[in-house]
């Protein structure tokens, strides 16, 4: 018996023609709701040229042709010399169809059609049918009209056919609607990417590469067009992957001004994206954002504009502060990240870390010579080396603002954190060698009274173990300084060193926490994925159980008639021959 | 009542005139709503744009003027309103475009824009030439209002006729003029209302791009005839 899902036009393997999900509603059979209402002069009996068969004809005619070629667009006046009727109305059908994707849903669209139509349909070719399976997603860009219902959605490129692609947007199932402004492909980058390096010529494969469908072998662009392709490995095998398309690169390089100008420009507008597009020049407001999110502490610092603000004491030098903490939680981000090999983002954070400091260092030019030596001492790193310069700065400047940088640090992160932070810091500090214990067993003091009582956060203290085999290992080194650093006065040294722990606590902590979240958030979305698929594949058995049962009824009814037939025969019979009394 | 059987209520005007030695062909809509001074007011524009002697202002208006008046002389009769569908022929020329085509319309369908019909029938056909468009819409304009004034006529003449016969519903498909078709036939309920294939080619639409020397040739036929 027919299944009335499916196309009668069928041949022994089922064709499947693409209509959009909106339009699961049509049958061929049948005419549904949607279209009487649409096309009310079919139905109202008013005309003898205007019946629901000649409606059917109509639809089934236009249909059927476009099915004949679905790749090429079916024009009104290719169908209208077929039909007989008003050409108004074969062309109000001829558009109904057309908006629902009846037709000329794959079909390439037209260029010029922005007066007759009122949506164009865009060109996706997924493999779903009449037969709805799993919620076929794709976009049709419609302008919904008053009465329909259809989804407005972004439209999206065929992976084969006649589809050109607007948007190659990597077709998943679910509607999409239109990105929004900040949209970015975060996951992308910390899934995806481990930065391909080809596998022939050792080099990056910054915008495409061509991955070996057998295996995990990805060679370059300039490999692939040359031949390179490996041993043993043939041209077919190797399919291509944009890495350029969806990623963050959008404005490509920043260069220091640039990121510079960002970060200022942030730190005024907050999250105006488009003053601050506005202050950057050549960069976009998508290439701000993205840029943003990169930088370390990038959203972190979004939300510490807003605090700056509405600082109490609201200084030119608090939002320096602000800024120089950032450049060196930036810069301790960078040690950490050289710790914790997550290769891309360091390298941008590399980056970014190293256009602050040259800004920052301008600033310090009157440096004195007494506390670089302090600093050689604490820690080898340039970056580390900065940050006490800053402070060093500020503290020749004005004492207090130091501390205030402190109790800022602190106010930002957590005065748990840092305290703890400063702790360790101390702690490691001491491990070093054993000079700077006798300078610090004072400190204690300090850090007890100024800060509340510390708590461990793990986190923090990880890092900072980190941090402190590091510093292990210029040991070396701080060993001949140790002799120097009694010119420096006691005060420097502690507060230079408290400024360091709670820096790099500080940015540790924000880093994992960020990385935590985005993790979640994406395992998150793939739950929910599974679970629709989940769901999809669980409707779908029971339909097909239920027309299994169907068919069984069916049956069984057959069944049951013809039983009943034959004992009828059989009690014909027994009669005929006179069998008196029936015996059961 | 009277009026143009499409959505916009727009006359057809047509105009040729001749004057010392210079001839001028045009053809556009009129709305009739429209205050007769602009007449004067376009004919003077007219004459501007396309820079021809000033004779031609006064004849320009009173050609439309007349046209209008003639429109303006049906308004408010009655007109034949059953339904009605009538083949429509093109057969013209627009600059180097030459366009035969035949199709149905339905004169009872007051929502029929064949403006929108023109759009169409370019876009389908990948007309680039923008003047084609209104030349279409124009031609389908002036066969209904053609026919137009025909059921104007003929419903005159059912009302006479209704009073003495019955059975008017026969006089009706037989005068309502050649053009309509027999819907009974058409549209039973045994028929198909899908052209046997070899039909198609009839209702098909010809669109011919002639080159220059062909469109002098054509023209040259075209003035032989009309003088």
């Amino acid at each position: 018996m027919e299944m009335p899902q499916y196309d009668p036009n069928t041949k022994p393997e089922f064709e499947l023609y693409t209509i959009p999900s909106h339009s699961s509603w049509f049958r061929w059979d049948d005419i549904h709701e949607t279209e009487r209402t649409a096309l009310k002069e079919f139905f109202d009996g008013s005309s003898i040229s205007r019946t629901p068969k000649i409606y059917k004809e109509y639809r089934d005619f236009m249909i059927n042709k476009y099915r004949e070629e679905p790749s090429r667009r079916l024009t009104f006046t290719q169908v209208r010399k077929s039909l007989v009727g008003d050409v108004s109305l074969l062309h109000k059908v001829f558009r109904f169809l057309d908006e629902w994707g009846l037709i000329n849903f794959g079909a390439v669209s037209r260029g010029d059609d922005s007066d007759n139509r009122d949506s164009s349909l865009g060109d996706t070719e997924l493999k779903n049918q009449v037969k709805i399976e799993e919620g076929a997603p794709n976009g049709v860009r419609v302008v919904a009209l008053p009465n329909s219902l259809k989804p407005i959605s972004v439209p999206n490129s065929g992976a084969d056919g006649s589809g050109n692609g607007k948007v190659a947007v990597a077709g998943e199932t679910g509607v999409k609607l239109p990105p929004l402004a900040s949209y970015s492909d975060v996951f992308g980058d910390l899934v995806k990417l481990k930065g391909f390096k080809c596998g022939s010529c050792g080099e990056q494969c910054n915008s495409g590469c061509y991955e070996y469908s057998k295996g995990s072998f990805v060679i370059c662009e300039k490999c692939f067009k040359n031949g390179n392709y490996g041993e043993d490995k043939s041209k077919d095998d190797f399919r291509f992957s944009d890495l350029g398309g969806n990623s963050l690169t959008h404005g490509a390089t920043w260069t220091e001004a640039e990121t510079l100008l960002l970060l200022e420009s942030v730190m005024r507008h907050g999250d105006n994206w488009e003053l601050v597009a506005q202050n950057v020049p050549t960069k976009s407001k998508l290439d701000c954002i993205s840029k943003l999110i990169e930088l370390p502490f990038g959203e972190f610092m979004m939300g510490s504009a807003h605090e700056m603000n509405s600082c109490p004491t609201g200084s030119l030098n608090s939002l320096k502060e602000g800024q120089s903490a950032s450049s060196e939680n930036q810069n301790d981000v960078k040690m950490e990240d050289q710790v914790h090999d997550q290769m891309n983002e360091s390298k941008q954070n590399g980056d970014a870390a190293t256009e602050e400091p040259p800004a920052k260092r301008k600033r310090i030019a009157p440096l004195s010579d007494g506390g670089s030596t302090l600093i050689k001492q604490v820690g080898g790193l340039d970056s580390v080396l900065d940050n006490l310069e800053h402070y060093q700065t500020f503290l020749l400047m004005d004492c207090s603002d130091a501390s205030f940088e402190v109790a800022h640090i602190s106010t930002m992160v957590g005065p748990h954190v840092t305290a703890a932070a400063a702790e360790a810091a101390v702690a490691a500090l001491c491990n070093e060698s054993s000079c700077p214990r006798e300078i610090f067993d004072g400190d204690e003091d300090y850090l007890a009274n100024g800060l509340s009582s510390p708590t461990m956060v793990s986190d923090p203290e990880r890092a900072l173990q980190v941090d402190a085999s590091k510093m292990e290992e210029n040991q070396s080194e701080t060993q001949d300084a140790s002799s120097e650093k009694n010119d420096v006065p006691l005060n420097l040294r502690i507060r230079t060193a408290t400024a360091t722990a709670l820096g790099a606590a500080a940015a540790n902590a924000k880093l994992l926490a960020d990385q935590e979240d985005r993790e979640i958030e994406h395992l998150v979305a793939i739950i929910i994925e599974t679970q629709m698929k989940k769901l999809h594949s669980k409707i779908n058995y029971f339909d097909d159980l239920e027309l299994i049962m169907e068919k069984e009824y069916n049956e069984m009814m057959q069944l049951k008639e013809c039983l009943v037939e034959e004992r009828i025969d059989v009690l014909e019979r027994a009669l005929k021959t006179g069998v008196s009394k029936w015996r059961s | 009542k009277f009026r143009m059987p499409t959505a916009d209520n727009l006359v057809p005007i047509r105009l040729d005139i001749e004057t010392e030695g210079q001839r001028y062909k045009d053809a556009f809509t009129w709305n009739p709503s429209d205050p007769d001074s602009e007449v004067v007011v376009f004919a003077k524009r007219t004459v501007r744009d396309l820079k021809l002697p000033p004779q031609f202002i006064t004849q320009i208006a009173q050609s439309i003027q007349t046209q209008l008046t003639e429109f303006r002389s049906y308004e408010g009769q009655d007109m034949y309103t059953a339904e009605k569908i009538v083949p429509i022929k093109l057969d013209l020329r627009v600059n180097h475009t030459l366009i035969k085509d035949h199709f149905l319309w339905d004169l009872n369908n007051y929502e029929s824009d064949p403006e929108e019909f023109a759009r169409t029938f370019c876009n389908d056909m990948g007309i680039e030439d923008p003047e084609v468009g209104p030349a279409v819409a124009f031609a389908i304009r002036e066969q209904l209002y053609e026919i137009a004034i025909q059921s104007v006529a003929s419903a005159r003449e059912i009302k006479i006729s209704k009073k003495g016969r019955r059975g008017a519903e026969h006089a009706i498909s037989s005068k309502g003029g050649g053009n309509a078709l027999d819907l009974m036939k058409l549209f039973r309920y045994n028929s198909s209302v899908v052209r046997k294939r070899k039909e198609w080619y009839v209702y098909e639409p010809i669109v011919d791009i002639l080159s220059n020397e062909e469109v002098d040739a054509l023209e040259a036929r075209e003035d032989r005839n009309t003088r």
